[in-house]
């Protein structure tokens, strides 16, 4: 899991949900790339990250793509940010015994505009809490940045400033992540997505 | 003498033909029309809906005979429904794998190539009945554009202008063959679809309830499809009503000014 690094948060704000991911692609102490974004879009208000190892970043978002797709064409809607959870965990787990070295992030606003957040280990196990999820190689150091800075119901503004300042400064203090920052802020009218400037070391 | 060949699928009749492929083919001679045009800025599929009835809850589910296949592809069948969802569902899937493989959508052509060679062996191996779907493709894609295909259960598809599957077909095509135009527009085609089904259609009048019509068209870069809506519809017959009534008056003027002899 340490192999490319990397990390990705997502916080709940009022009425809006925001995740931010570095953009270093490495391999080992090596950086090769710095435009490595690990989050993708999966629906119009819904985005999702996967920190982990970079190749297993790619495939799991292309065979969830495969699964997303035929879901939207029988069912004839988009898919929801509960299920797309549910979607996740269950491709996860169904490598249960030979697993993908990712802990994807979904991030989204259901149908009725509310926000939700969920973070998954590599086999599956999913977690949805009401404040932030942290997930990647600088997991620790998010974990103490979110706790201090987080408050319930931030405006999309304030939780821009939050959940950038929360990001940066972790992978400050982690040597395989960083080199510029990506920030997706998703309210109910529209996505805004800022690239924040780092420390490119 | 020729029922003893016909239980089998996988037997040619002593004449040489293929008697349950055949037979699937009429199955579908008495399904709902579905007619395609391909102009040079998109493609129409029109489907007349046979299940009109008032009891139907049709609010939930998009179409009986349109049928999204992947970004730029869609299809109109005609013939057994459960054997058309059957096939659309697996042509949803090879799609997708295709993409999961390659990182780009799938060709139109080979498409439609894969699903036949699945429905050639439903009439040489195993046994079972052919599937009773004739299929219309409409797609596009980077290497030749707009395309529109049709299968049918023997796994022959071709690649076509203008074509016609299900009840009356034999009279749409012949009407295409005088009324199609090289690069006739998408609006054009619109109305050439609505002219043709009123002429060859069984009921008195057309209305918005027995027709869908889908058009494909690209936008931006982007493959779009929609399903024309009642008023558009509505517009359409009335405009093509409104066109019949003058050609009549017309041949009447003409049939008054000629001397009677």
């Amino acid at each position: 899991m340490s192999y490319n690094g990397g990390g990705v948060v997502a916080m709940k704000g009022k009425e809006c949900v925001a995740i931010a991911s570095d953009l270093r692609f490495g391999i080992q102490l090596q950086t090769i790339g710095l435009d490595f974004d690990k989050i993708f879009q999966a629906g119009p208000k819904l985005y999702v990250g996967f920190p982990g190892l970079a190749t297993d970043t790619q495939t799991v978002h292309q065979r969830l793509k495969f699964r997303t797709n035929l879901y939207e064409l029988r069912e004839n809607r988009k898919v929801s940010p509960k299920v797309y959870a549910s979607m996740v965990g269950n491709l996860l787990y169904e490598h249960r015994f030979g697993p993908y070295f990712v802990e994807p992030v979904v991030a989204g606003l259901d149908a009725n505009n509310q926000p939700y957040i969920c973070a998954f280990d590599l086999i599956g196990c999913a977690n949805a809490p009401d404040d932030f999820v942290v997930a990647g190689t600088c997991e620790e150091q998010m974990y103490g940045m979110c706790e201090s800075l987080w408050k319930p119901d931030l405006g999309p503004e304030e939780l821009f400033e939050v959940i950038s300042q929360a990001l940066v400064n972790a992978c400050d203090r982690d040597a395989i992540s960083g080199w510029g920052a990506r920030v997706y802020v998703i309210e109910k009218d529209k996505v805004t997505v800022r690239n924040v400037r780092t420390r490119m070391d | 003498m020729a029922r003893r060949y016909d239980s089998r699928t996988t037997i040619f009749s002593p004449e040489g033909r293929l008697y349950q492929v055949e037979y699937a083919m009429e199955a579908i001679a008495h399904a709902g029309t579905c007619l395609g045009i391909l102009a040079k800025d998109g493609i129409i599929l029109a489907a007349e809906k046979k299940n009109t009835n008032v009891l139907l809850d049709d609010e939930n589910f998009f179409s009986d005979k349109i049928y999204k296949l992947y970004d730029d592809m869609v299809c109109s069948v005609a013939g057994i429904t459960s054997d058309a969802n059957v096939l659309t569902n697996e042509l949803r899937l090879i799609a997708q794998r295709y993409f999961l493989q390659y990182g780009e959508p799938m060709p139109c052509e080979q498409l439609v190539s894969w699903l036949c060679n699945i429905k050639q062996a439903y009439t040489q191996y195993g046994g079972k009945r052919p599937f009773g779907v004739s299929i219309l493709y409409a797609g596009w894609d980077k290497h030749y554009g707009f395309q529109l295909y049709q299968s049918d259960p023997s796994g022959n598809y071709g690649g076509w202008k203008a074509t016609c599957i299900g009840n009356y077909s034999n009279a749409a095509i012949s009407l295409l063959k005088q009324d199609y135009k090289e690069e006739i527009s998408l609006q054009e085609a619109k109305a050439l679809v609505v002219k043709i089904l009123s002429k060859t259609l069984d009921t008195t009048k057309l209305s918005p309830e027995k027709l869908e019509i889908a058009s494909l068209y690209r936008e931006k870069n982007n493959t779009k499809m929609s399903i024309l809506k009642h008023e558009e519809v509505k517009r359409l017959i009335e405009d093509q009503e409104r066109v019949e009534k003058e050609e009549e008056a017309q041949k009447k003027r003409e049939a008054e000014a000629r001397p009677s002899t």
